[in-house]
């Protein structure tokens, strides 16, 4: 089984250091008895480390699942911007 | 006085489509989108079914952008153990349409190339954050503070409908109405698709639709798998609402499992990944209230045109159509002072197999991810096929037989089964 | 003195990407072909730099030139969205297979042509050759001060200032105008296109100057023109490396390890 990481790491993006498209609200994800965004987030944005809810915006490959998958308004969902984020070769 | 006639926001599909349409009847039209080249956030599971491209680029089918012309047609239940398939190839296939293979990134930039060539202007790595609405009426888009004008818009974003959701046009998605694509581009040589596949030629292609019942935990999805020129295009979608049941499984695991089954292991052997994807899936037919309103109009995925029974799964001749009704829906209005509200793109739509296929199918989806199709049937297939093709010293037994007993192995699904079995009945 | 009326030009280039440009596993040469053009990063930190200090100064003109080939006009087109004034492209099939001499003397030449100027900016270097030559040379050849290695510089009552990332430290020099200062990647984060730009950009358009606009001869520029000649190229095959994988309680059997390999010499004596 080849490891998300390594397929990731085959993803070319243009990161946006001064803007993160996506946001969690930690204290809710604090108290989320489900973490579902941990199973649904195909890039494994979310992870949790300690129990706590680790996020990273760099991975992300904008499909917006995780904005559906969080059922407890944590998640806010914006696009990129500028032409930043995931650029995909074959699509 | 506007900017521009029309603002087409999205260069998929649907954008560029109705963007070509446009730009070759001399209207002024803008096409924008926020990956830059346009098209590299696209993805899709790669077959483009039918001709509808032929209404907008006559040659198309002469494009260097296609991948492979299906000519072999797959279904396939994969149980733990076994499979059982539909292997459909046919000479047919020469007046019988079927489809090509694309890998969307240059597809969509060869499209957004198109429409450019066609005059329309094309702005790339910019993102439109809402609809401009004036009393009602759309009256073009705005993107950082500042409004640009149009006579109308129509919005073609895709399936992470942003732009329609901040804008009041589309309700987010629940499980139901979306599924979750995730796929992988596995490198092969030419030679080697063409053998493996027993495809007759280079230029001709295999597809196949997979139920994939042997998911851990029990999670449904569907499978597929495409060959490229040079590459296979292989993916799972999966349902939303069990993956989110089963909250141990995680969604870029399952595309591994449907990979590692042993017949589907020999396929894609000595492939290296290319590339990994994930996109969101319209399911169960239009998402938005209305396609159309004053000043807009709702193309593509945007607007849920897609439609999966198992068999075949298609957006991108939906995605065509329906922008190229939307275009013509405009030039019909445009320079007869009339208003602008959309509702003959409404009517145009109607008409056409976009909607009627929406129609006619609505609630496919409940059959789709049904226990019945990605366990009892595959259970009952399997242990039936066992009994037919193995010899046991014991006399045959008849078919009908077989089945019956087999089926009552899976008494109790039976129940299920026949809802489902009339549900599908009644809609394919 | 030089009135706060700047002219500014900008030298980029377009690259292949560079997280696209892979390496073939079989004949390990660098594959370029996959990959998709986009405009240098450090010529993106430069152009940065020239908006800010228009920002500063709004009466500044801001000219972006390249040499290259017809679809580098996309990034051209790119610089004027996020707010440069005018696009020069040099274009010529004279000027193929150029190194760095014949770049630097052919962007000289295409700057003499436009006239006025009082700050140069280019990338500190390509990605796609990193040899850090050409913005050097352009000053070289136009005979005024430069400033490279700098990660941030402004104008004030007139002269111009630099700050130069050095090895044990930052250097701020200032500067007479004209003068050419070299940007490095990342000094900066570039500002994003707007819609409303991007329109105006593409109305606008670009010049398109050709040799015989910047009044160079064939033979000076391209690969005639390039005293650089490649004799052979040839990749290095990596040192197999071994590997020994340690637990924090093995840390022991660790340090035995690398005293007995002769890395680690234990203390005491």
């Amino acid at each position: 089984m080849m490891k998300i990481e390594d397929r990731l790491s085959l993803l070319n993006y243009k990161i946006d250091k001064s803007y993160a498209h996506i946001t969690v609200n930690p204290s809710i994800c604090e108290t989320c008895p489900d973490h579902f965004c941990t199973f649904a987030c195909p890039a494994k944005c979310y992870t949790l480390i300690d129990e706590k809810l680790n996020f990273k915006y760099e991975d992300c490959v904008e499909c917006g699942t995780c904005d559906t998958a969080c059922s407890h308004g944590s998640v806010a969902w914006t696009n990129t911007k500028g032409g930043h984020g995931v650029k995909y070769k074959f699509g | 006085m506007s900017e521009f006639d029309v603002i087409v926001v999205g260069a998929g599909p649907a954008g560029a489509s109705a963007a070509i349409r446009l730009a070759s009847n001399k209207v002024n039209v803008l096409l924008v989108d926020r990956a830059d080249p346009p098209g590299s956030k696209n993805v899709s599971g790669g077959v483009l079914w039918g001709d509808s491209l032929g209404q907008v680029i006559p040659d198309w089918e002469k494009s260097n952008m296609l991948e492979r012309y299906v000519e072999a047609k797959g279904v396939t239940f994969l149980t733990k153990d076994s499979k059982i398939s539909i292997d459909f190839r046919s000479k047919k296939f020469g007046e019988y349409k079927s489809g090509y293979t694309v890998l969307r990134t240059k597809f969509d930039a060869w499209l957004a190339k198109k429409a450019k060539d066609a005059g329309a202007m094309v702005a790339s790595g910019v993102t439109v954050d809402k609809i401009a609405m004036k009393d009602g009426k759309a009256i073009g888009v705005e993107q950082a503070g500042e409004t640009i004008t149009s006579d109308a818009v129509i919005l073609a974003e895709g399936a992470n409908s942003r732009i329609a959701y901040d804008s009041g046009l589309k309700k987010k998605p629940t499980d139901e109405k979306i599924a979750l694509g995730v796929k992988e581009v596995i490198k092969l040589p030419e030679k080697t698709i063409t053998e493996r596949f027993n495809l007759t030629s280079p230029k001709m292609g295999f597809a196949s639709e997979y139920v994939l019942g042997f998911l851990d935990g029990g999670v449904k999805a569907g499978g597929f798998l495409y060959t490229n020129k040079e590459s296979i295009s292989i993916g799972a979608v999966i349902s939303m609402g069990d993956l989110r049941k089963n909250n141990q499984t995680y969604s870029f695991n399952v595309i591994e499992q449907f990979k590692d089954h042993p017949f589907i292991a020999p396929l894609i052997q000595d492939g290296r990944v290319e590339e990994y994807s994930a996109h969101l899936v319209p399911e169960g037919g239009m998402s938005v209230d209305s396609v159309y309103g004053n000043g807009y109009m709702i193309a593509g995925d945007t607007a849920g045109f897609t439609f999966s029974n198992g068999l075949v799964l298609q957006g991108m001749n939906y995605a065509i159509v329906s922008g190229i009704v939307a275009a013509d829906s405009f030039m019909e209005k445009k320079g007869k002072g009339s208003d602008m509200n959309f509702a003959n793109y409404g009517e145009n739509l109607a008409k056409t197999f976009v909607m009627k296929d929406m129609k006619n199918f609505s609630g496919i989806d409940r059959v789709t991810w049904s226990e019945t199709i990605h366990n009892t049937i595959p259970a009952i297939a399997e242990d039936a096929m066992l009994n037919i093709f193995s010899e046991d010293g014991n006399p045959k037994k008849h078919l009908s037989q077989i089945v019956l007993s087999s089926a009552l192995k899976h008494k109790d699904k039976r129940k299920d089964l026949a809802v489902d079995l009339y549900r599908m009945i009644r809609r394919l | 003195m030089i009135e706060m009326a700047l002219e500014i030009i900008v030298m980029i280039k377009q690259v292949p990407d560079s997280s696209e440009v892979v390496i073939d596993p079989v004949t390990f040469t660098l594959n370029r072909g996959a990959a998709r053009n986009v405009i240098n990063p450090a010529d993106e930190n430069a152009v940065e730099q020239a908006l800010r200090i228009k920002d500063k100064n709004p009466d500044t003109h801001i000219t972006v030139i390249t040499m290259g080939p017809p679809f580098a006009e996309s990034a051209l087109l790119d610089c004027m969205a996020r707010g440069v004034d005018r696009g020069i492209l040099v274009t010529d099939r004279a000027f193929a297979g150029a190194d760095t001499y014949p770049t630097g003397l052919t962007l000289a030449a295409t700057i003499t042509k436009i006239g006025k100027f009082d700050i140069i900016f280019a990338g500190e270097e390509s990605t796609d050759s990193s040899t850090g030559h050409v913005g050097p040379g352009v000053a070289e050849f136009l005979g005024i001060e430069q400033a490279s290695y700098t990660s941030n510089s402004w104008v004030e009552d007139g002269k111009v200032y630099a700050e130069r990332q050095l090895e044990d430290g930052v250097e701020t020099v200032r500067m007479e105008p004209p003068c050419l200062i070299t940007v490095l990647t990342n000094s900066n984060i570039p500002r994003n296109a707007t819609l409303r730009m991007k329109i105006d950009a593409m109305k606008r358009g670009i010049e398109t100057w050709t040799l015989n606009d910047i009044g160079l001869k064939p033979e000076w520029v391209g690969l005639k023109g390039s005293p650089t000649i490649v004799k052979s190229m040839k990749s290095i095959q990596e040192k197999k490396r071994e590997g020994k994988k340690f637990t924090p309680d093995q840390m022991d059997d660790f340090v035995n390890e690398l005293v007995s390999k002769g890395i680690l010499k234990l203390g005491g004596e």
